[in-house]
């Protein structure tokens, strides 16, 4: 059956709006946008943006509009592998989603365009580089004209940045409650005093809410400003040089440390890190969830059998580090995120369908259950069948998940402060749980740990 | 059929009028850093050369 639809989170931009057809992503263009389109792709600004890995390309269809009125093209953009959000992302996540943003609005100003959004929601990681998904996002700029989407970038990009550099880097969980981005005066009001002394930070945060208080209830004609284009790019090059600035190293965490704290000897890892490999290689998952990824090492063993591999983790220093990884070795199927497995992302936004739950965007091919189970069972009180559901409800395939057990040092240290109220959790009660959801295709003893590997195919 | 030349997007009167006088500020501070340079190029001292704008490559 052909199934059609738009897509929940795309409806503001009159200029035209995603839908699927049959599992294809496309993107309707309307008549009110057909002249911006135009100089988008007869100005050359497409080709450079596309060869600098900055937009996504995309192919022009003679698929039906799903509104035929106002239709004026249809496209067919590339598929994004995973489609993540700004509160998942680790600090230089965002600030790499910031540059591309800017540096695509000073392409587009060299070509007489300018962005007309600066969403975070429009950047998505893709070949392991922050790109622009949103085709219609530009605009025939105007001599005169300020940038419309100053405000938005400034909420979206450089409030929570500084927050995340100057107070706490949790302060990006901020985007979550706030999905226009942080109110600068909120912004202001949390950040150290120091900051007013950072002339970027004190012009564009700081002042920037007290002139958005002053003039609240003020209407403003956008013909009047006369601000030139030097101008406009001297703003560009400010922000740009703000959030270069903003650094965050995190404190209390030994770089390159996160697996010498654990009791596994070099043999244990590398028989983990072996059968990972050969079970990913037999199954070739195309899509894998790494849920506990922490730094990504077995991440990569998914990846280097080709499965696109997204690596969650509830530390954002551990997926900071995993994310300059993928920098520095220019992968281009792991992307690293923030989240918590006891608490994962919701649905958000309008009627709570614009940005997707954790939940909605799966299920995987293959999920990694690796050195987890213990948080999620102790620590976090989750009895043993319901955890078979939840790996159950986000495999579509297979789950590779380890069993540490109760006399092993690091759930040790979990009881260690607490009753042992756990009596179900033994190996025998975890492969009673998961054997309702789950057939246990390969056990192996994880040499010389008293853990547990799995291979587990669901019913 | 409207063919709107109003932005979708509310820029915001107060973030309107900041970005206009922090752009003019900034625009004064490009012309004093060209009238430095030739200060210190008057007096012998070579200007720093520009640092690559990561646009210029494929610009």
């Amino acid at each position: 059956m052909r199934k059609t639809g738009q897509l929940s989170a795309s409806f503001r931009d009159p200029g035209g709006f995603l839908f699927s057809d049959n599992g294809i992503l496309y993107r309707q263009i309307n008549r009110a946008y057909s002249k911006d389109y135009a100089r988008l792709m007869d100005s050359g600004l497409y080709d450079k943006l596309v060869k600098a890995s900055l937009l996504i390309p995309h192919v022009e269809t003679d698929q039906l509009p799903a509104t035929s009125d106002a239709a004026f093209k249809v496209i067919q953009p590339e598929r994004v592998p995973f489609i993540s959000y700004p509160y998942e992302w680790s600090f230089s996540q965002l600030k790499d989603a910031a540059l591309a943003t800017l540096s695509i609005q000073k392409r587009a100003l060299k070509l007489d365009m300018s962005l007309k959004d600066a969403s975070a929601y429009n950047i998505q990681f893709v070949r392991g580089k922050a790109i622009l998904i949103d085709t219609l996002s530009f605009e025939i700029y105007k001599e005169g004209q300020p940038w419309v989407a100053y405000k938005q970038f400034c909420q979206h990009f450089l409030a929570p940045l500084a927050l995340m550099s100057y107070r706490d880097v949790r302060l990006s969980q901020l985007l979550r409650v706030y999905i226009d981005g942080v109110p600068l005066d909120l912004a202001s009001e949390l950040l150290p005093v120091k900051t007013k002394f950072n002339f970027g930070l004190l012009t564009h945060i700081h002042i920037h809410a007290g002139a958005q208080k002053r003039y609240s209830d003020k209407v403003v004609k956008l013909q009047t400003s006369g601000m030139s284009k030097q101008a406009l790019t001297g703003l560009i090059e400010s922000l740009e040089n703000t959030i270069k600035k903003l650094t965050w190293k995190p404190a209390g965490t030994e770089w390159g440390d996160y697996y010498e704290n654990t009791n596994y000897t070099d043999s244990a890892f590398e028989h983990k890190r072996r059968l990972v490999n050969e079970w990913a290689l037999e199954k070739k998952p195309a899509l894998v969830w790494d849920l506990g990824g922490n730094t990504g090492v077995f991440s990569r063993e998914t990846a280097a059998s080709g499965a696109f591999t997204v690596s969650f983790d509830i530390d954002p220093a551990a997926v900071e580090q995993n994310y300059r990884t993928v920098k520095s070795k220019k992968e281009q199927n792991v992307l690293p995120l923030v989240l918590d497995l006891t608490n994962p992302s919701p649905s958000l936004g309008w009627d709570n369908k614009e940005r997707d739950s954790f939940d909605a965007r799966g299920p995987v091919d293959m999920a990694l259950a690796l050195a987890v189970i213990h948080h999620l069972a102790i620590s976090n009180n989750v009895p043993l069948p319901q955890l078979a559901d939840f790996f159950a409800s986000h495999c579509r395939r297979w789950l590779v998940i380890e069993f540490v057990p109760k006399s092993d040092s690091q759930v040790q240290k979990l009881l260690g402060s607490r009753e042992d109220i756990f009596p179900n959790y033994t190996r025998e009660g975890f492969e009673t749980a998961f054997s309702s959801r789950f057939i246990l295709n390969k056990t192996e003893p994880v040499r010389d740990s008293e853990r547990t590997l799995y291979l587990m195919e669901a019913r | 059929m409207h063919f709107s030349p109003v932005p979708y997007l509310d820029p915001g009167s107060g973030s309107f009028i900041i970005q206009i006088l922090i752009a003019v500020l900034l625009g004064l501070g490009v012309a004093l850093r060209a009238s430095w340079s030739k200060i210190k190029t008057y007096f012998g001292i070579k200007p720093k050369p520009e640092e690559e704008d990561d646009d210029s490559g494929d610009a």
